[in-house]
């Protein structure tokens, strides 16, 4: 399994964010997410939607670009996650400058619930700027709107197990993982939103997932500056994705 | 109309439209961005029915004891072939009714209330709490909670509680506490009365005093219309038409249903979906979510306590007329059928009450059956569709979501 690991850029501010993420650097996982603050994170839960906040102060494409550099000197694959309300009055703008800043694509949570008429446009001037779009899917995409976004892209697919981030209702991982992996084929499938237990991991695991993204959970850490045990929330992950 | 044969058009399992909508169905989102009312829903609703609303499974398995509790309410509802109006209507086609006043608690609700109540129960929950317009769905709550030993409580608006008194006495009989809403049982009905003691109440009030109450006192809510769920559980509604039609080897040209939340509506057409079938959604003209209403996040509660949701809305604060169709006075419509009504897919009416209460009368005196004032609204529909040259020859079918032999006090002598 894989592990990708967001952090909201730069939260809580560019220096605590760098000591972080210097640190994360460090440790073995394979995508880093990195949240585009916006004033509008719709389907971010409550954790995640404060980070934005404070977040978007300290954002600049110039100290993202060096984020994304270091990641990369690592070894990292390297994602923006962003919502589409945040750049589709720029758009060809604001794709130029994440390709410049070196991200292999983005997540863009948004398109198909409030932009469905723009999905394909999307996928194109990504795809123009060989930047790879994620399709994000949930347990309420209909069977054949996925297929159709598994058509526009041609990277990894990230599926939310909750209607939020850093939540949790009470969800049937083996349906869910069943049936996604099904629609998707070969195509990678990677699950996020509200996984906050080992158990959730193990389990995913067992159904076939091809890797986790954690968001929320950290947050904790960096709220608390709390280095040590920032680190150690990721060696336990990698320790239940790696093992 | 209970017979053992007739178990068989039950369906073993519930459909879901989600995974087949032809765009995603917009999610629940936050009302209040420092809180997660998502989160919230976990101290509220039984779990599994939480799973349910967020599932993206098409078909959930019915529990035995429930499929038991449904034969025992009287299901399956019949499907009858409504000659008398035909021939009154002059209509060359044919006029099928699907019958769920039917049911022991009068309408269609019922269905509903027996999955959620049996979930809860076998959670470990001692009681539940709801609210209810007309009546209907406090009644259907009230039976289910004693089927499956619950104690419950019911808020209902006050305009129909003053209106109806037989109502509170069927709740009372079920074990069910009646309370008027606005009450002073809750922090929002206290703050309500406060403005206006006299508040005629509406269904987004008593919704938002009944989720208010569950929380304060760590009991379940059981929840009426609107949230995917219910729409889910009254799925029954349709596939059984569909069989039954299947049996007598029809196939349905038009269907027609009332909306108030959207339930007995997308329970009853939603499993037509793959058919070509044309479908007609019915609101009162006194509450035009359709030709009015803006397609948009609202609340779903008037106090926005439960997770906002993109459905045609008048504004969660919209005070309709004191219709008597109680149960179509509310100011929004489930994300699914919304979507679909948005799409095309489903076409929409509005009928006034002077022309429900004619669609009314004839009903009564051709069929028999004293349609709910709710009911009324797609029957009334139905007939003008009848009447049309263009339409003569096809199948329809209504239905008829409940029987309004307790609302007689709005026919005039
Ligand atoms: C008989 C009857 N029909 C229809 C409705 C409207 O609700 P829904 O649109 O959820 O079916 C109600 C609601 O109280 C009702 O009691």
């Amino acid at each position: 399994m894989k592990l990708a690991l967001y952090l909201t850029f730069p939260y809580p501010s560019p220096a605590v964010f760098d000591r972080f993420f210097d640190n994360m650097m460090t440790m073995p996982f394979d995508y880093v997410e990195l949240g585009i603050p916006t004033d509008k994170p719709y389907y971010d839960g409550p954790v995640i939607r404060r980070t934005h906040r404070k977040a978007l102060d300290g954002f600049s494409f110039s100290a993202l670009n060096e984020a994304v550099r270091k990641a990369k000197q690592r070894g990292k694959r390297c994602f923006a996650l962003v919502y589409y309300n945040h750049f589709s009055s720029n758009m060809a703008e604001f794709l130029d400058l994440l390709k410049e800043s070196g991200m292999d694509g983005a997540i863009v949570p948004d398109i198909l619930t409030d932009y469905f008429d723009e999905r394909r446009k999307i996928a194109e001037a990504m795809k123009e700027r060989d930047l790879s779009l994620i399709p994000f899917f949930t347990s309420s995409t209909p069977d054949k709107i996925i297929s159709e976004m598994i058509q526009l892209t041609d990277d990894w697919i990230y599926h939310g197990l909750q209607p939020s981030t850093g939540i949790r209702v009470p969800v049937s991982i083996d349906l869910l993982v069943n049936r996604i992996k099904k629609l998707a084929g070969a195509r990678e499938v990677i699950f996020g939103f509200g996984i906050n237990s080992m158990e959730m991991v193990r389990e995913l695991k067992k159904e076939g997932a091809d890797g986790i993204a954690v968001g929320s959970s950290l947050v904790n850490y960096i709220e608390n500056n709390d280095v040590d045990g920032f680190i150690k929330e990721i060696e336990t992950l990698g320790g239940a994705v790696y093992d | 109309m209970y017979t053992e044969q007739n178990v068989d058009i039950i369906p073993e399992k519930w459909y879901n439209i989600v995974p087949d909508l032809p765009e995603p169905l917009p999610p629940a989102r936050d009302h209040d961005p420092e809180n997660s009312s998502i989160d919230l829903l976990n101290r509220i609703l039984p779990k599994e029915v939480l799973r349910q609303e967020f599932t993206s499974s098409r078909y959930e398995k019915i529990p035995d004891e429930v499929l038991e509790e449904y034969s025992q309410i009287g299901r399956p509802t019949p499907l009858i072939r409504a000659k008398n109006l035909e021939k009154y209507l002059k209509f060359t086609g044919k006029i099928f009714l699907k019958y769920e006043g039917g049911t022991v608690t009068g309408s269609h609700k019922i269905n509903t209330a027996l999955p959620q109540a049996y979930y809860a129960a076998n959670e470990g929950i001692q009681e539940v709490v709801t609210e209810t317009g007309a009546g209907q769905w406090g009644t259907a709550t009230a039976l289910a909670a004693t089927l499956n030993g619950l104690k419950s409580t019911v808020f209902m608006v006050k305009v129909s509680y003053d209106q109806k008194p037989l109502r509170k006495k069927i709740m009372n009989l079920y074990g069910a506490d009646v309370y008027p809403s606005p009450s002073t049982l809750t922090r929002f009905g206290r703050h309500t009365l406060e403005k206006d003691p006299n508040h005629p109440g509406t269904l987004g009030i008593a919704i938002s005093e009944a989720v208010q109450y569950a929380l304060d006192h760590d009991i379940r809510y059981l929840l009426g219309s609107v949230e995917n769920c219910v729409i889910t559980h009254q799925s029954v509604i349709g596939q059984e038409a569909k069989k039954q039609l299947e049996i007598l080897g029809e196939k349905a040209d038009t269907l027609i249903g009332c909306v108030g939340g959207g339930s007995n509506f997308s329970g009853f057409t939603f499993p037509f979906m793959d058919t070509d079938a044309e479908m007609i959604a019915t609101a009162a003209t006194e509450v035009p979510k359709f030709s009015q209403g803006k397609y948009m996040y609202d609340m779903i509660d008037t106090a926005g306590i439960l997770p906002e949701l993109k459905m045609f809305s008048l504004g969660a604060d919209f005070i309709p007329k004191s219709i008597y169709a109680g149960g179509l006075r509310y100011h929004g419509a489930a994300p699914a059928l919304s979507l679909l009504i948005k799409h095309g897919r489903i076409k929409t009416d509005e009928i006034d009450e002077v022309k429900s209460l004619e669609a009314f009368r004839i009903f009564s005196k051709t069929q028999g059956i004293v349609p709910a004032p709710e009911s009324s609204h797609a029957i009334a529909t139905a007939i003008d569709y009848c009447k049309k040259p263009e339409n003569q020859g096809k199948t329809v079918v209504i239905n008829v979501s409940g029987h309004g032999l307790l609302d007689l006090s709005f026919v005039r002598d």
